[in-house]
């Protein structure tokens, strides 16, 4: 019995050998003599992704701009890996010594913090070899740079717009705002009517705070003063500051924000996003993301006969400001043998040609790149409308910034963290900026500030 | 062959004796036999072997005392040193250092541990919080689980369903528990806001939403999840108090509170007071629900210390102060113990 169990443990032993050489054995010659070509074993180049949301847009993503470089490439061949949360992973792996050739990051502070550290390669030779500089918009390349040296290309540009259900509007006779006055007055007018003025909560992403200081210190304060503080010419807690952040404080505590602090922090995205489509909320305050899902909730799909639109958030001037933020960078990592084959799948990724098509196709924010004229034909035209007008904002360098994009990554979240306070009645305005001014003072030191391309 | 004993039947006598303590063992049992029997001859002829192999013998007894047993605990020793001791000693040299996370590190003394004692305000309100957590988690769920233990321990028929719809939330994964809770206690569409439809005014209240009610919330939907632990360990260990001292308690006049104060509590002390120890210790280490359903907020009311460190390593990548927090909640938890140890020295029967 014994020996039975020993003859059959050694077989299967040798079945796994002979498996385990099979699996890596080069191909075998044909059989009859004639000796068959081998082919050339391409460049196997790993990347880790945040899949989109919903499964489709995951295929569309790959199907637009991942297989065909597969296809298309003789020498190389990209594995594209969907990861829960890609950042993770690859921070982790990173440290180890390892992770993938192409690193993606949540932002341009991330990829700075793995520059800094060595983990990333310099990018300005092939930048001049694959003529990055031409396809790139002109301010966007600088966001990559640590020092003089450029370490990420930015992708999935961003910008903030103020949503509203045009349907509600218009059987109001309301006039979407154009000036921050405009927008208190519209906001108490809605209030009145028993709707909520502001579908927002940050239930399901409590980073969303910072989208809105975000908006209040470029709106109010204007984008000259938020590019001074952000280049240490100006200090936080000043009063153009100040009175940004109460206006802020004002809309919370009049309860225009989901109808109530309480609401705002526990009510999830996609309920303020159904009260928004059916009329029970009039506005909303977010990203041009929200583009991908909003059709989910009005019309048909929802159940409502509502249709919704989008102007720029009003500013106390009345000029269209559009703050311009990056969703993630694409670096290559310090660790990779194939920095050259990862060189030519980013040129190809980031070509005007492939953004503009997982824009049209899948919905998906586009890099910072210059698109073609046609790249925006087919796409619903509201959504057109605001790539036009971030595209023209950039492209005159008149533009906002967004807290993730552009601040370190401690102020950035004493951003989001502490404004709470303030919300709650635990910090004013003033001690909140004092906060942010000392916080940012430390990193400015540090010299830890992302790059703020001039105005 | 009779009246002789072969080398291997020497051996194994010697083996016996080896086993069971001394050779002195061997002779002893000789002069017991009588130098006439069978067994004594054996005996006699059986010396000289033992005269020969006992050179061999301490060598046998370091192998079997003193090596083997190390054989046997290596895999584990070897999984607990890289899993365990490893990162334990880089988390104490990292705590000492600037770590970012990500590249290398500055030693910078004990820079982080005077910030995290003076001027860190997050951590001493994340310590308050831990404490709360640990003054409800070391209460309720204790008195709950220890009454119906003890009620069930009566029950006869359906008692099975009883324990395992107890049981049940237990084995849920934390994520779905705190996503039932967190739409059964949404003010828009949870259980308050239903009761309001049927004309209930009052309980529609957000009460994961508000800094006062946000902590005590969670606190509640984990202790939903966990009470139901304890109260199966509780049982188990009632069931194994006899029956006779309840009989006797009885004949005494005893009600059923001192049954349960004199037979019960005493006889399930030692799960008791190893759950408690336990309880406490996992009271610095709570994270999960607290992150799922408020990461913290509102405001920092619901933040405890494994929150922080998540944002400080995560976040703000300042992994070395991350480090520096979570050794200071490994000496919180080995505190808990200490004091368990310390009450057990000065003569608390625990």
């Amino acid at each position: 019995m014994r020996k039975n169990f020993a003859l059959q443990g050694l077989r299967l032993f040798l079945l796994l050998m002979f498996t385990l050489a099979g699996c890596t054995a080069p191909a075998a010659p044909a059989t009859g003599g004639e000796s068959a070509a081998v082919p050339t074993e391409k460049i196997k180049l790993s990347l880790w992704y945040n899949p989109p949301s919903g499964g489709e847009t995951a295929v569309c993503w790959l199907d637009t701009s991942i297989n065909p470089f597969n296809e298309q490439s003789e020498t190389i061949m990209v594995e594209a890996v969907a990861q829960p949360n890609a950042w993770d992973a690859t921070r982790t792996a990173i440290a180890g010594g390892g992770g993938p050739d192409i690193v993606t990051t949540p932002g341009p502070s991330f990829a700075y913090e793995l520059a800094q550290a060595g983990q990333l390669v310099a990018l300005d030779d092939l930048a001049t070899i694959e003529g990055w500089a031409e396809s790139f918009v002109p301010w966007a390349l600088n966001l990559g740079k640590v020092g003089d040296k450029l370490y990420s290309l930015p992708a999935e540009q961003e910008t903030l717009v103020l949503y509203y259900n045009k349907t509600l509007f218009e059987a109001n006779g309301w006039t979407p705002p154009t000036t921050m006055d405009e927008m208190m007055a519209l906001a108490e007018t809605i209030n009145a009517a028993g709707i909520i003025p502001f579908a927002q909560s940050n239930a399901d992403w409590r980073p969303a705070n910072e989208h809105y200081v975000g908006e209040f210190l470029n709106h109010v304060a204007g984008p000259q003063k938020v590019y001074e503080a952000l280049t240490g010419k100006l200090a936080w807690d000043d009063p153009v500051f100040v009175q940004a952040i109460s206006m802020l404080n004002d809309i919370q505590q009049k309860g225009w924000f989901m109808g109530g602090l309480d609401k705002y922090y526990t009510v999830p995205d996609s309920e303020a996003s159904a009260a928004f489509g059916n009329g029970e909320a009039a506005m909303r305050m977010t990203g041009s993301w929200y583009l991908g899902g909003i059709n989910d909730f009005f019309g048909e799909a929802a159940g409502n006969t509502n249709e919704w639109d989008a102007v720029p958030v009003p500013s106390m001037t009345g000029d269209a400001i559009f703050d311009i933020g990056i969703g993630s960078t694409w670096s290559i990592n310090a660790a990779s043998e194939h920095p050259e084959a990862a060189a030519e799948f980013l040129t190809y990724w980031f070509s005007p040609a492939v953004q503009g098509e997982i824009l049209a196709k899948c919905g998906f924010s586009p890099a910072p790149v210059r698109l073609k004229a046609d790249a925006l034909t087919g796409i619903d035209p509201r959504a057109a409308k605001i790539f036009e007008a971030v595209g023209a904002a950039s492209d005159a360098g008149n533009y906002g910034y967004t807290t993730w994009t552009f601040w370190p990554p401690k102020s950035g979240v004493y951003i989001y963290e502490e404004i709470e306070k303030v919300w709650a009645g635990d910090m004013t305005a003033e001690e909140y900026l004092a906060g942010l001014q000392k916080q940012f003072q430390e990193e400015l030191a540090a010299g830890d500030i992302p790059p703020i391309p001039e105005r | 062959m009779p009246g002789t004993c072969q080398p291997q039947q020497a051996f194994m006598v010697l083996n016996h004796h080896a086993a069971t303590g001394s050779a002195g063992h061997i002779f002893t049992n000789q002069a017991k036999v009588g130098k006439g029997s069978k067994l004594a001859q054996a005996s006699e002829q059986a010396i000289p072997i033992i005269g020969t192999i006992s050179a061999v013998r301490p060598k046998r007894r370091i192998w079997r005392k003193k090596i083997l047993p190390w054989l046997f605990i290596a895999p584990i020793l070897l999984l607990h040193l890289t899993v365990v001791m490893g990162p334990s000693l880089a988390a104490i040299y990292y705590s000492l250092t600037d770590w970012s996370g990500i590249g290398p590190a500055t030693y910078i003394g004990l820079e982080n541990f005077r910030t995290l004692i003076f001027d860190d305000m997050a951590y001493r309100s994340a310590l308050g919080n831990n404490l709360t957590w640990l003054a409800l988690f070391m209460t309720i769920p204790f008195v709950l689980a220890l009454a119906t233990a003890y009620l069930l321990a009566q029950v006869v028929r359906g008692s099975m369903f009883f324990r395992t719809m107890l049981f049940l939330p237990y084995i849920l994964p934390s994520v779905i528990s705190a996503a039932i809770w967190r739409n059964l206690l949404s003010p828009r569409v949870g259980v308050g806001a239903q009761l309001e439809l049927l004309g209930i005014t009052g309980l529609d209240f957000a009460w994961l939403g508000n800094p006062k009610t946000a902590l005590f919330s969670i606190a509640f939907v984990d202790n939903w999840h966990f009470w139901g632990f304890l109260m199966v360990l509780f049982l188990a260990a009632m069931q194994n108090i006899s029956p006779d001292l309840y009989d006797a308690a009885k004949i005494d006049g005893a009600n059923r509170w001192r049954e349960f104060v004199h037979i019960t509590i005493p006889g399930i002390r030692p799960t008791l007071v190893f759950m408690l120890m336990m309880v406490g210790i996992w009271s610095f280490l709570s994270f999960e629900y607290i992150w799922i359903l408020t990461q913290g907020g509102p405001a920092g009311s619901s933040e405890v210390l494994a929150v922080l460190v998540y944002k400080q390593a995560f976040n703000r990548f300042e992994a070395g102060y991350a480090a520096a927090i979570g050794l200071s909640m490994s000496f919180f938890a080995g505190l808990v113990i200490g004091l368990f140890v310390l009450l057990r020295r000065m003569g608390w029967e625990i």
